[in-house]
């Protein structure tokens, strides 16, 4: 090999592992953004879903188990089971009238969700529900579950009836389960419900 | 040896392409493959989810 030509191709070797060298960093930078060595950050529109932190289910609440899951979805006092597709379980809240004002649901992954793009499977499945008008107030991804890492959206729907409700639905992927959380309640009563809401959410196991 | 070189830096770099791809998995994507079915009808016509009677949407995927 001529002098020029070994020159050249070092020359090439240092310019080409200097990029693959760049490129690297930044690959591990954007897995990292926060310097964590283990468990992915929490992506998109975290600070909307600040509440979830995974405890203890209170005291006096029921817990519920789906069949042939691990998967356990605990409710406030008062609140009680209602009618689901077989293998969910669902506790409801209803007001004098009837009318739920309070909604938890738990459903074994059915085929189509994912986490990489949980926010529009939800919407797009809750348009082919019949509801309308759903707006996405939030989403957020590898949040931290009590028993797995969930991709949660936060938002807004009419029904085929005209009822107005705004929900928490999180695809959660545990060890041996992926499971979609809902937690739903009327805007009108989304302060009240909220914080029971929240809890739910929280210690729910999958 | 040229080649060589070429070759092992060609590795490397499909080598860090992977790592990218890992790093921008977390991000959602905007659409997805729409290949559940329209299959519960409303009113209580399919199974007696609340949804299906004006309540709020279950998490089941329709499949």
């Amino acid at each position: 090999m001529k002098p020029t030509t070994a020159m050249t191709a070092r020359i090439i070797t240092i310019a080409l592992s200097t990029f693959v060298a760049f490129l690297a960093l930044v690959a591990v930078a954007g897995a990292h953004p926060e310097g964590r060595d283990s468990g992915a950050p929490a992506t998109g529109d975290t600070a909307a879903f600040a509440w979830l932190h995974p405890g203890v289910v209170p005291a006096g609440w029921t817990t519920r188990r789906l069949a042939g899951s691990p998967a356990r979805l605990s409710a406030p006092p008062g609140w009680r089971a209602a009618a689901g597709d077989p293998g969910t379980e669902t506790m409801v809240l209803r007001a004098p009238s009837g009318h739920i004002i309070g909604y938890l649901n738990a459903t074994p992954r059915q085929g189509g969700e994912r986490a990489a793009d949980w926010p529009s499977f939800r919407l797009d499945h809750n348009r082919d529900e019949g509801l309308r008008k759903d707006t996405l107030l939030a989403a957020a991804g590898d949040l931290q579950f009590r028993s797995g890492t969930g991709s949660c959206v936060l938002d807004s729907y009419t029904t085929s009836t005209g009822n107005r409700y705004r929900e928490i639905a999180c695809l959660v992927v545990g060890r041996t389960a992926t499971t979609v959380i809902v937690a739903a309640a009327p805007p009108s009563r989304w302060a009240a419900e909220a914080p029971l809401l929240d809890r739910a959410v929280s210690d729910f196991i999958t | 040896m040229l080649v060589v070189q070429v070759r092992k830096v060609a590795a490397a770099l499909a080598i860090t392409a992977l790592i990218g791809g890992g790093a921008t998995s977390a991000a959602f994507a905007q659409t997805h493959r729409h290949h559940h079915h329209h299959g519960i009808p409303q009113h209580n016509g399919g199974d007696h989810d609340s949804d299906n009677n004006g309540g709020p949407s279950d998490g089941d995927g329709n499949t």
